[in-house]
């Protein structure tokens, strides 16, 4: 098990694209109004989830589905 | 489809340049990937006056409210008062931001540029590593928009600068991470706008309450974003709201996040490639305002592309006519404007409130974030040894 991926609550999420902008693997873009995570790049870094003004992001493991 | 010029986004940056551009004679085309243009709002909609100067906005159905100062409140409330004569560039309308950016796009539309919704860049269309347009999805459909000019206006996350090489990424240091309310139901009865500091309040950056009616606001939040953690802006801005007895009681009307880069600015020339706003990073470091930057930016990049069209010429040093006009127009005030953010966020709160007591009663001739330093530099010389390089730089200006 590797460490917790990226994941962007689609219910949460506002498209302000900060996340976007501070990600070192350009893990992140946008569709459809809301940031999305490209799993296989993101390096678990969580600059993104630091950056979130209103905690939509957050870490999970590939077990751990939401 | 063949264009002289595609605009990546159509925010202020994108339409203001299709607008010059499409006036001076170039097919433009404006591709906006979200449904709507000015929505949703990302922004805290204090914009200065400055903009009455280039009359690009008809009527005044944009206006919320003209603001007859601002005020600043250091950490343990002191106040600093800039009244409508003073406050220069710092302050002017609060503005509908939605109205607005709809009504450059009808501008933009009306000098002949085409606009195109629901169209996301996907990537850069390229020839022998030459750049010659953009690859887009519209709904389903895959589009290859060719065009000899391609115009990266799309903000924060711009993806088009990273395609072509230009390092966009920010550090976390250089963003403010933001969040924001309408508030209904509050008393507003002077039109100022308030900014108030402080390392618990905002920590790096402020929090903002610009009214736009006698009962209603735009109250937000903006944190450095190495400075914040999942979440903070959001919690942080609940707390000044229930701990402030006028806005206690106000009704939430509208929720919106957003992010501002507070960075040094960045290439925004190469060859067929131009930046324009927040992709360029043309904000202020200090008051994260970038609006009038988008304008004036805006207008010389849509005048460089009509030359450029005319000439039939796309090459860096043509459009470099753009980075050398922004840069005399703004670009020393950004420079200054970041080095004095890096000297303030090394400020305690209890030298926030020295400073602030110390200048509290002072009446300005002219102010704006350069007044200000040099009332602090002249009261307190040894601050001068910091700022030093800075005055330097301004004294350019």
């Amino acid at each position: 098990m590797g460490k917790p991926k990226a994941i962007v609550d689609k219910n949460i999420c506002l498209a302000c694209g900060g996340c976007i902008s501070v990600c070192p693997q350009d893990a992140l873009y946008m569709n459809g109004g809301r940031a999305l995570v490209t799993e296989e790049k993101c390096i678990s870094c969580a600059i993104c989830i630091r950056i979130c003004p209103i905690g939509a992001i957050s870490g999970r493991n590939a077990s751990n589905e939401i | 489809m063949k264009y002289d010029a595609v605009v990546v986004g159509a925010g202020p940056a994108g339409t203001v340049t299709a607008r010059f551009a499409a006036e001076s004679g170039a097919k433009v085309l404006v591709i906006e990937r979200r449904q709507e243009i000015g929505s949703p709002v990302l922004c805290g909609e204090g914009v200065s006056r400055k903009i009455d100067e280039w009359g690009m906005l008809d009527g005044k159905r944009w206006i919320a409210n003209k603001m007859e100062g601002a005020r600043i409140y250091s950490p343990d409330g002191t106040m600093v008062k800039l009244s409508a004569e003073m406050a220069g560039n710092e302050t002017g309308y609060v503005v509908y931001r939605d109205i607005f950016d709809q009504e450059l796009a009808r501008k933009a539309s009306e000098a002949g540029a085409k606009i195109l919704m629901n169209t996301n860049a996907t990537e850069l269309l390229t020839e022998k590593d030459k750049i010659i347009g953009v690859k887009a999805k519209r709904y389903d459909e895959d589009l290859e928009i060719e065009a000899d000019i391609v115009v990266g206006c799309d903000g924060v996350e711009s993806k088009i600068g990273q395609w072509a090489g230009i390092e966009t990424r920010l550090d976390p240091k250089d963003l403010e991470t933001c969040c924001q309310y309408t508030l209904t139901n509050i008393d507003c009865k002077d039109a100022f706008c308030d900014f108030y500091l402080g390392k618990k309040i905002a920590p790096g950056g402020y929090v903002w309450i610009f009214p736009k009616g006698k009962d209603i606001a735009n109250v937000g939040i903006g944190v450095l974003g190495n400075l914040s953690e999942s979440g903070m802006p959001k919690k942080l801005l609940d707390d000044f709201i229930s701990n402030n007895p006028n806005l206690k009681n106000g009704n939430p009307i509208r929720f919106l996040a957003g992010a501002v880069p507070v960075a040094n600015p960045v290439e925004s020339v190469r060859d067929n490639l131009i930046l324009v706003g927040d992709s360029a990073r043309q904000v202020d470091p200090i008051t994260g305002g970038g609006i009038t930057h988008c304008l004036e930016a805006g207008k010389i990049a849509g005048e460089t592309i009509g030359k450029a069209v005319e000439q039939q010429q796309f090459d860096k040093e043509t459009l470099s006519v753009y980075e050398t006009g922004w840069k005399e127009a703004f670009g020393k005030k950004l420079k200054r404007n970041y080095m004095l953010k890096e000297i303030f966020l090394d400020f305690e709160d209890k030298t926030l409130n020295m400073l602030a007591d110390s200048i509290k009663d002072i009446k300005f001739d002219e102010i704006s974030t350069f007044g200000l330093v040099k009332a602090l530099v002249l009261k307190h010389p040894t601050l001068l040894m910091k700022l030093r390089p800075l005055m330097k730089i301004s004294s350019e200006v």
